[in-house]
């Protein structure tokens, strides 16, 4: 936990650093904008002295320097404003490629440890939810201690009593900051909890609402959630009785500020004060608000600093960033399939769960079918990740025509491989995109052709739009027949000389399952194929046979099954 | 069968209705909203007159006029004070207030949509609204809190103004007017018109980014990871576009709104000095002056409320709307029936009236202690029949009989009661082994939760787990693996009574294997029940009396 909070800390301070540049732009701004506070508080003071003093000459253009001041200032916040708002664009284009590289350079084991979903929700919504942190947060955290010590130091300048009354009251802040920061943390990282914890709840229940509807259960959870909501509410607010002791004493001491300056200014100005005095004196107190204008933008911003908190801890979770290979020119022979081999292969997903595969060996001639047996949980999913490259054996090695796997980049093995799963994942967009998914650069006849040899064109007349049909999120729905047939179509045009099918035809009904498996016959000739399936589907096949039981290789049979 | 999210822009008249219907949900909670108001709007006056008094003191003091400084102090002490319990107690109503709409949901929820969003599978959609929710937090403290108050200052304000003459009084008074009401009305036009492109950029980059996570193997197994992300870039940049063209109006209305409150000051100003105006009184000018720059300033920002009111109006409607959808079928209260025979006449259902019905004229009978099996393809709505048969939804003709009786005559609780329910969305709570087998229930011992984990072949688990029983097993199961996390649920359903169980799918998003195993375990655990099992396909292991083929939205085979 500890060590979390410092890998936190660490990453925040790395994301302060990377848009240093841009944040210190809108510092300038926002420095700029308070030289034209004093400009303006000491127009408008002159503008007060020179009508308390009834000396009209100096009144045009003191008001004339003070609306000036104000419309300059106006265009400069604006000005900033945009430029945090780009600010936050800017960072949030880089950490979400940097979260995409890391995504894509963990690959599919990521899968093993995180929901698709709850990955995607790093990638989009923490990501969003930083906006503030850079366009709002960073700026005023390092604008307003300069620019809080600017207007006390310009006001001593002016007018040594009052300006040491300001500087008195602005040296309180991180006084009671320290007093009750950290009580104010600590309040409002457990309110960010207790609020989370309850919010979590509430849309589990939701969730599981038909679950609990049907068995009856409605009146009960009705009852429990408006008791943990007011039990929520009871305890955050002892909490917040604190925590807003944290900005009460924002206002004392700016309230006491005000309060000290006036009561001694108006003192100096006993009988008839010269337009000096008088000048200084309003100078004095107009200031105030502006002294403490930079520490309540920093306040009001506070919440954006615990969004950064939530996504560092989000992005840890996710591998540390590895450098990608780039792919080298690849000449391979496609025809005929490779040959496979595996040396000694031994696999563990991590210490606690203990070895997965142990030292499983087997020779797999090139065009020949080998078929993964075993119970669930024998460990055929983890041979075949392996063989995909989707993790590295612990122990041993894989070879492709005698290449080790090891010394293959990514792409490489990826363009030697077709794979079909138990259920091919759907990208949101037409059927020919997600086709084409396969060969981007692929020729319309070699389209045509990958999709009549998997009988897509079958059944693309029922379709709304033919090859241009949506599917995917928010589009057509598929029958997992047609699904598959699209994984199948894809191999085709991939054409990889190994072909590895895991269970492909478990989630489809009989008849449909009798189809499929003629299609896969087909896409197999002339490949490598290794098929993890139970025994009908098997039977289909013929080839050589893996015994797979708790990890270990119990029999390897020859061709002739 | 997804819903997807109504994208377009909210109609005005809509988002009105919706957030007075919230208002009105609140109702019980107005006098600690309005009193929350009330010491917000206190705390702004105790502002106004320590700035006035500040003003005024020293103009006064320059003047040579009496210098009292009780008012001065004691405005000082009160906006301390004041402010510390305004935050304090307009956050006390707001949870409340949250808490009571929670709860007014989740009410309308189970009454009515909640059932028929379930069997629809709408995660997402309900994930969605539970934020929505929590943005109308921002509706009381965010936007009505500070309108309200600005609404009881404006005359306030324009008394004080008028001191320093009535005519530059009153047009700083009207210039407030625009700051506080026309501005943020501007506010809230520009996020109802670009909310919605946002909103839908927002959408397509999720979209994107699911596509590329979930789809990770694929991208691996086809070296196509370049072309996903390049999608998640592309969208993103839709979106970034769409935003910055909103942030720039908000940053140029932001900067009009200071052009305003400039000028409120510029006015007050000229009448202290003389020009264009009469000259004010030295010190009631001054006074107005400094309560002009406390009080324009203050409200400068409320055109960013209005920006927010759009994302608040939107939030409200979606709420209102899946809350006000009626519930399928009525509730009767008639006794329950002696037999158990389940009986479908002429059943023609669909689930909206624009999409081809599901079943068409079905007639099925399932006697009582019968084993039979429902078998169509994937996407044929099988999942509705258990929805008719629970009353999540009701059929558009025909009817539904249980011993003879309509269910529609019958009371919710009861027919419940006699009918329980496994599907794959059978959801596993974020809660004990306990929790999850009692959904809050109390009258049942331990002997009996530790005889259904055994029927379910699951309680050797159990015992191993940590703390038993009072082991937690994370958000939808996720300490347990997806044949273990399937075995709770059945134990839970057998837990129940019931007579009849509808099966729909149970296995389904289990490898292979395991679905085998579970069904097994399914043919010895529900001995003696009526059993309605709903597949696409059956595995082998199943025993069953009976196996119905559904094509076409009609039974065409019923045969074993």
């Amino acid at each position: 936990m500890k060590a979390d909070k410092t890998i936190a800390k660490a990453w925040v301070k790395a994301q302060g650093r990377a848009s240093r540049s841009r944040t210190s732009v809108v510092v300038v701004l926002g420095l700029l904008s308070t030289l034209l506070g004093l400009l303006q508080a000491w127009a408008l003071a002159r503008t007060l002295a020179s009508v308390l003093t009834r000396d009209t000459d100096s009144t045009g253009p003191a008001i004339g320097v003070f609306l000036l001041a104000c419309v300059l200032r106006v265009i400069l916040s604006t000005i900033q404003d945009m430029t945090a708002a780009s600010a936050g664009i800017h960072a949030r284009r880089r950490l979400r490629r940097e979260v995409l590289d890391r995504i894509i350079g963990e690959g599919p084991a990521l899968l093993r440890r995180h929901h698709s979903a709850a990955i995607a929700a790093t990638l989009v919504d923490r990501i969003e939810a930083l906006d503030g942190y850079f366009a709002r947060w960073l700026p005023a955290a390092s604008l307003w201690l300069v620019s809080q010590w600017l207007v006390v130091i310009a006001l001593y300048v002016e007018n040594h009593q009052a300006g040491l009354i300001l500087a008195a009251c602005c040296a309180m802040l991180p006084i009671f900051q320290a007093v009750f920061g950290i009580a104010t943390a600590v309040a409002s990282r457990k309110q960010f909890l207790a609020m989370n914890r309850l919010q979590t709840r509430f849309l589990d229940r939701v969730k599981g609402i038909a679950t609990i509807v049907l068995s009856g259960g409605t009146d009960r959870e009705t009852q429990a959630l408006a008791k943990s909501a007011d039990d929520l509410r009871q305890r955050t607010m002892k909490v917040l009785r604190i925590a807003f002791l944290a900005s009460a004493t924002t206002d004392v001491a700016m309230v006491a500020a005000l309060v000290l300056i006036v009561v001694t200014q108006a003192h100096t100005l006993m009988g008839h004060p010269s337009d000096a005095v008088l000048t200084r004196a309003l100078y004095a107190v107009l200031l105030v608000p502006e002294a403490f204008a930079s520490f309540r933008a920093l306040s009001a911003a506070y919440q954006d600093r615990a969004h950064a908190t939530a996504a560092a801890e989000a992005m840890h979770e996710l591998a540390p960033l590895t450098e990608r290979t780039a792919a080298g020119p690849d000449v391979l022979q496609t025809k005929g399939g490779i040959s496979v081999t595996a040396e000694n292969v031994s696999f563990a997903w991590d210490e606690q769960r203990g070895t997965v595969i142990h030292d499983v060996s087997f020779v797999l001639p090139a065009g020949a079918t080998l078929i993964l047996e075993g119970a669930s949980g024998a460990g055929k999913s983890t041979l075949l990740e392996l063989l995909l490259g989707f993790v590295s054996p612990s122990q041993g090695r894989i070879l492709f025509d005698g290449q080790d796997m090891q010394s293959l980049s990514p792409r490489q093995i990826s363009s030697r491989i077709s794979w079909i799963g138990q259920k091919p994942v759907l990208f949101a967009g037409t059927i020919r995109e997600n086709i084409l998914f396969a060969r981007p650069d692929a020729s319309a006849e070699d389209l045509d052709r990958a999709v009549s040899a998997a009988a897509v064109d079958q059944y693309l007349s029922s379709l709304p739009d033919g090859l241009e049909t949506r599917i995917g999120e928010g589009g057509f729905g598929l029958s997992g027949g047609q699904a598959q047939r699209i994984a199948i179509a894809r191999a085709y045009l991939k054409d990889a000389p190994l072909l590895l099918l895991d269970e492909p035809t478990s989630h489809l009904d009989p008849k449909t399952e009798a189809e499929i498996l003629v299609s896969l016959k087909d896409l197999a000739k002339g490949r490598t194929v290794i098929l993890c399936s139970h025994s009908a589907q098997a039977r289909q096949f013929q080839g050589w046979h893996l015994v797979l039981d708790a990890g270990r290789a119990i029999a390897f049979t020859g061709e002739a099954a | 069968m997804s819903a997807p999210l109504p994208t377009n822009p909210v109609a005005e008249t809509g988002s009105e209705t919706a957030l007075s219907r919230i208002l009105q949900v609140w109702r019980p909670q107005y006098t600690r909203l309005i009193t929350g108001m009330v010491i917000a709007e206190l705390a702004v006056c105790a502002g106004l007159a320590l700035m006035g008094q500040a003003g005024g003191r020293i103009a006064g003091a320059a003047v040579g006029a009496g210098a009292a400084y009780l008012l001065l102090r004691l405005s000082g002490v009160s906006q301390i004070v004041l402010r510390y319990f305004e935050r304090l107690y307009t956050h006390d109503a707001m949870f409340r207030a949250l808490a009571d709409l929670r709860v007014w949901f989740y009410r309308k929820l189970a009454g009515g949509a909640a059932a028929g969003l379930g069997f629809q599978r709408s995660g997402d959609l309900l994930t969605r609204l539970v934020s929505d929710v929590q943005t109308l937090d921002n509706l009381y403290l965010r936007i009505l809190v500070p309108l309200v108050s600005a609404l009881l200052t404006l005359p306030i304000a324009t008394l004080v103004w008028m001191r320093a003459g009535t005519e530059a009084g009153l047009l700083t008074g009207a210039l407030f007017a625009v700051l506080a009401f026309i501005l943020p009305l501007m506010g809230a036009r520009l996020s109802r018109r670009f909310g919605p492109d946002i909103l839908r950029a927002e959408s397509e980059l999720r979209i994107a980014a699911l596509d590329l996570t979930s789809g990770l193997r694929e991208a691996r197994a086809f070296g196509a990871e370049d072309v996903l992300a390049a999608a998640v870039t592309d969208r993103q940049e839709t979106l970034f576009k769409a935003q910055r063209r909103q942030q720039t109006r908000m940053a140029l209305m932001q900067g009009f709104a200071g052009l305003i409150a400039k000028a409120g000051i510029a006015v007050i100003l000229c009448a202290v000095a003389g020009l264009l105006f009469p000259q004010a009184p030295a010190i009631a000018g001054i006074t107005a002056l400094f309560v002009a720059i406390t009080v324009l300033e203050g409200v400068t920002g409320l055109a960013r409320a209005g920006l927010l009111s759009g994302q608040v109006s939107h939030a409200a409607q979606r709420i209102v709307e899946i809350a006000d959808r009626a519930p399928p079928a009525p509730e009767g209260n008639a006794p329950l029936p002696a037999g158990r025979d389940l009986r479908l006449e002429n059943v023609t259902f669909r689930w909206t009236p624009d999409r081809d019905p599901i079943f068409r004229d079905l007639n099925l009978t399932l006697r009582q202690g019968e084993r039979a099996a429902l078998i169509g393809p994937s996407g044929a709505g099988k999942s509705s029949l258990a929805a008719l048969i629970l009353k999540a939804a009701s059929p558009e003709q025909g009817r539904i009989l249980l011993g003879g009786t309509d269910i529609t005559t019958l009371r919710d609780s009861d027919l419940r009661s006699q009918i329980a329910w496994l599907s794959q969305a059978s959801h596993l709570f974020d809660d004990t082994v306990r929790g999850n087998l009692l959904l809050g229930r109390t009258d049942i011992p331990d002997t009996a939760l530790w005889a259904a984990l055994d029927q379910a072949r699951i309680a050797d688990v159990v015992r191993n787990l940590p703390d038993g029983l009072d082991t937690w097993i994370g958000e939808g199961g996720s300490k347990l693996s997806g044949g273990q996390g399937r075995r709770i649920a059945l134990a839970r359903v057998l837990l129940s009574d019931a007579p009849i169980l509808v099966l729909d799918e149970p296995a389904t998003g289990l490898d292979a294997e395991t679905e085998r195993a579970f069904l097994e375990t399914l043919n010895n655990a529900t001995e003696g029940r009526s059993v309605l099992l709903i597949a696409h396909r059956l595995t082998g292991v199943e025993k069953l009396d009976r196996i119905w083929r559904l094509e076409d939205g009609q039974v065409i085979s019923s045969a074993c």
